[in-house]
């Protein structure tokens, strides 16, 4: 078991749950799949095993011995009062604490825990209010899954882990890649040449209203004085006519405003907005670790 | 009807008749599952449908698609008994959807209460269910300015669409009235009442 003592911007993460999204359902999961993948192969635990997905502000105590590896966003983290090294296994003993404070870089840090968090509690009252939820502890912002939030005081289940936890001699940093690859979207046949044009020479700003649901990319002033003007950019579409189609992560929608919505992990499972391209998996890890303000670009894929 | 690629985890399927790709959706998942495929999400939309597979399987979805050249028509499935929705008429927007459609609240009634429905697909909210069958007469926008609280188990209509809201939220449908049916329940295999495909009628209560 280990307690939550201060939760800052964090949230219990695991693969998701694949298979509902024809009822509705958001598949949710980690944000940034490789770093959640690398935390788990670390830990020794299973690939979809839910670990803490965490922008910083976090502090946890162990409650029995236990081991951690912390991958992704490079933060401000320690164990008791040493740094808390990424990419490496970390033994807990009863008691000690780890604190993720603020992040240098990326957004989404990932701490597994050898065994993988099985279950929430919320208080010490050692009765799991959340267990999984369709097969999966992630907490999904769109449809409130998991309904009880992380508080401080709430308890985490840890699981027995299934094998040997392992470190590595470097430590990986989340790719932050500035150009994006996609591919052919739904809608793009839809968009005249010079809006596509655009598309990929303008230089696209990471707003600070990109969350768990999708990455929200608005025009850079200065790619704005060579380029049409927003406005301009990416109309031509016909957005009343256009029927709802179901989204995919890495989905680029644009808006009637000429905006970018690229789909993470909580996106909603079906949209009107057209579809102008999809990013490949890699490249949507690397643009949900890109902080807010910073300049990326697109590139049809090959 | 036309097989794309979707990124490269993905395949949609479109230009589909509207309330075919909840039914083509069951043909493909069995399809899939039949042949050795991965298929982690089958998802239809209005006249699409969207197989998610994984990189690895594309060209295999890609081919099995393929063979579904002629799609579904929504006629294909009327033998299964349609679900039964009892609705207490009591709507807060039953006398404007009224005056809207130049109708008296009585005959606003009778309209949506008498058409058969079916499930084209679901969206917006787990369990909710964009129904289609709604007699042409009740097609109305949405309302002008969206409720911020709708109650669960309200029964609405939008456009060419009617249904029933799962949960308490936001909203901008016109409220016919409400039902005691369970929507959406996680303790229950599937947790949704409605699924893509199925048949629908509202059976009116006092």
């Amino acid at each position: 078991m280990i307690r939550i003592d201060r939760v800052g911007v964090t949230t219990v993460q695991d693969a998701g749950r694949p298979g509902f999204a024809h009822l509705g359902v958001p598949r949710s999961g980690a944000t940034d799949r490789a770093s959640f993948a690398l935390a788990n192969r670390l830990a020794g635990n299973s690939a979809s095993a839910a670990v803490l997905e965490t922008s910083g502000g976090l502090a946890i105590t162990a409650l029995r011995d236990i081991t951690v590896v912390l991958t992704g966003a490079d933060a401000e983290s320690l164990v008791g009062d040493r740094p808390l090294a990424r990419c490496k296994t970390t033994p807990l003993v009863n008691g000690e604490v780890i604190r993720i404070n603020r992040l240098r870089s990326g957004n989404w840090a990932y701490l597994a825990i050898s065994g993988g968090i099985s279950g929430i509690d919320r208080d010490d009252t050692n009765q799991a209010n959340s267990t999984a939820l369709l097969g999966s502890l992630s907490h999904d912002m769109l449809s409130g899954f998991i309904p009880v939030p992380l508080q401080s005081g709430s308890l985490l289940q840890i699981a027995e882990p299934i094998s040997v936890p392992s470190s590595l001699d470097v430590v990986v940093d989340p790719v932050l890649a500035r150009r994006l690859h996609l591919s052919e979207g739904p809608h793009r046949e839809l968009f005249p040449t010079e809006s596509l044009q655009h598309f990929v020479r303008a230089n696209w700003i990471v707003s600070p209203m990109s969350n768990r649901v999708g990455i929200r990319l608005t025009h850079s002033p200065q790619s704005a004085s060579h380029d049409p003007p927003p406005a301009s950019s990416l109309t031509g579409v016909s957005l009343g006519e256009l029927a709802s189609i179901p989204l995919v992560r890495g989905a680029v929608q644009v808006t009637p405003s000429g905006e970018i919505v690229v789909m993470l992990a909580d996106h909603p499972t079906t949209g009107g907005y057209p579809v102008i391209g999809v990013i490949g998996a890699d490249d949507v890890d690397a643009l949900a670790q890109q902080q807010p303000d910073t300049a990326v670009a697109f590139a049809w894929a090959t | 009807m036309r097989v794309r690629a979707y990124g490269r985890d993905a395949t949609i399927v479109d230009g589909l008749v509207e309330g075919s790709a909840g039914l083509l959706r069951t043909r493909v998942h069995e399809a899939c599952i039949a042949a050795g495929v991965r298929c982690d999400d089958v998802v239809p939309a209005a006249t699409s449908l969207v197989v998610m597979h994984g990189a690895r399987d594309a060209q295999s979805v890609r081919r099995l698609l393929a063979d579904f050249s002629v799609a579904t028509s929504p006629a294909d499935n009327n033998i299964a008994a349609p679900i039964e929705i009892p609705v207490r008429y009591d709507g807060g927007d039953l006398a404007d959807v009224a005056a809207a459609c130049s109708l008296s609240v009585d005959e606003v009634i009778a309209l949506h209460v008498t058409a058969d429905y079916r499930v084209s697909f679901c969206g917006f909210a787990p369990g909710f269910a964009y129904l289609i069958g709604l007699p042409p007469a009740l097609h109305l926008a949405r309302r002008a300015s969206p409720r911020t609280k709708v109650p669960a188990g309200s029964v609405a209509i939008a456009a060419e669409y009617s249904s029933v809201y799962p949960r308490e939220s936001p909203g901008g449908w016109h409220l016919l009235g409400t039902t005691t049916a369970t929507l959406w329940d996680v303790s229950q295999d599937p947790p949704a009442l409605l699924q893509p495909g199925q048949r629908v009628r509202f059976v009116r209560v006092t």
